[in-house]
């Protein structure tokens, strides 16, 4: 104990040695706008900065992803409460009551829950993070390939399973990021897939290039394909959270902080299960169910504070497992990794003290989300305002240079570019995007460990089936897969609550 | 904005697709996994370097491309069921939507495609977001449309000098 938090003072003092209050200020400034336009999500936030902040240290870069990543989950409800459009599709089940609660004239009192909500459940979460990640990091020690192999698929399965949308089509999605992940050179022969000659194409395609374009590019597409939005004057007042507001629901708070965390801990579900699922929880349990959807103050608490502890939850199978929990989590993940920073299981022998700088880092996020909750409630008014015809040419140049950054080849340009329609035609398919980004981002560990794990057997390969962890993970896998089998999970879902619609 | 007009929480990536455009997606889909399969076995083995072929480059992507035709073909038969040989063709979108649509990536492949890398970034850059900003807000009438291109160009050019400076000078990237 004495020294988790002998470490933690550790990771504050490494944080703020860098001057760190100005980019922790003007990176959680970016992330909020970030999250509040409607079309520009937090996988679009982190994977832009992640390039952009390339030429920085890696403490400064790895503040500034962390500090992107909080602050687009809670920008996402400005647009929620205000417009009735989730910023981020974390923001989604904001909508049902935080917009009700604007109708009625309350939109500054919804903003002052959300940013209650919102802090409170990214320090829960960040505290989990400090409390369960290393000694959860000392057990993924005895994860051997076989286990690893279990670990990347069964985030491919469950991701497919429940990111929301059509499991099956979840699953196509998993495996085609995997299959992205296996173009060029491979480990154990330097043999180039699928290159055929082309340099380029040997080298792989750039994780980071094909993310911009999914999120970027294709978002970009997606919101000029559309409507335009149309903005509501909404008379605001005091944007001041209450503290009657949090001592009359502080079990929906610490059931939705502990419930956006364990769904961040698990691989590639993220924030909007978590939102969703939190809302269900209080929805369920509430005394006053009757008002959810109409502007219930506990249902708006509940979405925000189970997505905003999911941040951190997403984070802890990162840095114990390199398997991210949702899919910003999997770009920070990537970001980790250009950084030379190694997330994984070794972590907890390497540099243990890293888990700390990252819970240091969230909780100075959290508190920079805080002030800005507090004093930025005009300026993003204004900003929600932009037209779209003038702010996505200039998403689409920066999509662009964080393309080029982090290799200079304009072969990644050209990878932004196509991934950017590919993923624009699947997502109007109504392919979820969450385990597509998992699969690219897994590939590498799965293909890995399936091959050294087959040589270690010697081809066998019941050691994936009997070793006792392995059995464990392929079960967890299997149940997750039948889960999506029509029938099986329709007896299994038919004892809960329905979810809202 | 009333309730009916708002977008639904659950539109987007959680409403469905017509059973026609799954069951085209499907047939493309599984044409997409034989050929990995193909490709994966026509792969060198490497049998006498690592004495068992345990090794060999296609395993995996062979695996994941036997998995897209086999769930491809489950998205085929379910769509089937569901339809998809009699329906019609997927709801079709307004005209306009389309027209957005294809004007936004056009401009967009122009830029990064052709532009960028041929001309410096900084001219690039305030090319594209002018061409953009323009080109989309031309139907909005020719009233005050003299002054909405000013502001394009001059957005265009602000965008161009800024993002060159910051990322330049700032951030230490070097730009296309």
């Amino acid at each position: 104990m004495t020294d988790a938090l002998s470490m933690l003072a550790g990771g504050f003092g490494h944080v703020f040695s860098g001057g760190a209050a100005f980019h922790a200020l003007w990176a959680t400034l970016i992330g909020i706008v970030i999250g509040a336009l409607p079309g520009l999500t937090a996988t679009m936030g982190v994977a832009l900065l992640t390039t952009l902040t390339f030429g920085l240290g890696s403490d400064v870069a790895m503040l500034v992803l962390v500090c992107v990543y909080v602050g687009a989950i809670y920008g996402g409800s400005r647009s929620a409460i205000l417009l009735n459009i989730p910023g981020t599709p974390a923001s989604a089940a904001s909508t049902l009551d935080g917009f009700p609660l604007a109708r009625q004239g309350l939109a500054g009192r919804a903003m002052g829950i959300s940013t209650a909500g919102s802090w409170l459940g990214t320090l829960f979460g960040a505290l989990m993070l400090a409390l369960f990640a290393p000694s959860f990091g000392e057990f993924a020690l005895q994860f051997g390939s076989y286990e690893m192999a279990w670990v990347a698929l069964f985030g491919i399965v469950i991701a497919g399973s429940l990111s929301g949308g059509d499991p099956l089509k979840g699953y196509i999605a998993g495996f085609l990021g995997l299959f992205v992940a296996t173009i060029g050179q491979e480990a154990n022969h330097a043999y180039a897939r699928f290159a055929y000659g082309n340099a380029d194409l040997a080298g792989g395609l750039g994780l980071l290039p094909v993310l911009v374009g999914v999120f970027g590019v294709a978002e970009v597409l997606s919101a000029m394909r559309g409507p335009a939005v149309r903005a509501v004057s909404s008379k605001i007042d005091s944007v001041i959270p209450r503290i009657r507001d949090v001592t009359t629901y502080w079990r929906t708070i610490l059931r939705s902080g502990a419930l956006g965390t364990f769904i961040g801990a698990m691989p590639g579900l993220g924030e909007d299960i978590a939102a969703w699922t939190s809302y269900a929880a209080a929805k369920r349990a509430s005394a006053e169910r009757e008002k959810f959807g109409k502007g219930s103050i506990e249902g708006l608490m509940a979405a925000e504070t189970g997505e905003s502890a999911c941040v951190p939850g997403a984070i802890i199978p990162v840095l114990t497992l390199a398997v991210p929990g949702s899919a910003p989590a999997a770009v920070l993940m990537a970001a980790m990794m250009i950084h030379g920073l190694n997330p994984g299981p070794m972590l907890a022998i390497t540099a243990p003290e890293f888990i700390y700088q990252i819970v240091a880092m969230l909780i100075v996020a959290d508190v920079v989300k805080l002030f800005y909750g507090l004093v930025l409630v005009r300026p993003l008014l204004w900003i929600l305002l932009i037209p779209r015809e003038r702010l996505m040419p200039v998403v689409f140049v920066l999509c662009t240079v964080g393309a080029f950054a982090i290799t200079s080849r304009l072969f990644d340009i050209w990878v932004m570019l196509g991934a950017g329609l590919v993923g624009f035609v699947l997502r109007e398919l109504r392919f979820p995007m969450a385990p597509l980004v998992l699969g690219i981002v897994l590939g590498d560990l799965l293909d890995k460990n399936l091959l050294r794990g087959l040589v270690l057997s010697g081809g066998d390969i019941t050691p994936f089936f009997t070793r006792p962890i392995s059995m464990v993970l392929c079960a967890l896998t299997l149940a997750a897969a039948l889960w999506s089998v029509p029938g099986v999970g329709a007896l299994l879902r038919r004892r809960q609550a329905p979810m809202p619609k | 904005m009333s309730e009916a007009e708002a977008a639904s929480p659950f539109a987007g990536e959680r409403a469905p697709a017509s059973p026609r455009a799954d069951l085209v997606t499907a047939a493309v889909l599984f044409a997409l996994g034989v050929a990995i399969v193909q490709q994966s076995l026509a792969m060198p083995r490497f049998v006498e370097q690592s004495g068992t072929g345990l090794t060999a480059p296609g395993i995996v992507p062979g695996f994941y491309g036997v998995m897209i035709a086999a769930l491809s073909l489950l998205l085929g038969l379910r769509a089937i069921r569901r339809g998809g040989w009699s329906a019609g063709g997927a709801a079709r979108r307004g005209a306009g939507e389309g027209r957005r649509l294809l004007l936004a990536a056009a401009l967009g492949v122009l830029y990064a495609g052709v532009l960028v890398g041929r001309v410096p970034f900084w001219l690039a850059s305030a090319l594209f977001v002018f061409a953009f900003t323009a080109a989309f807000e031309w139907n909005r009438g020719p009233e005050r449309r003299a002054r909405r291109i000013l502001e394009a160009a001059l957005i265009g050019l602000g965008t161009g000098l800024a993002v060159t400076l910051v990322f330049e000078k700032l951030f230490l990237l070097r730009l296309p």
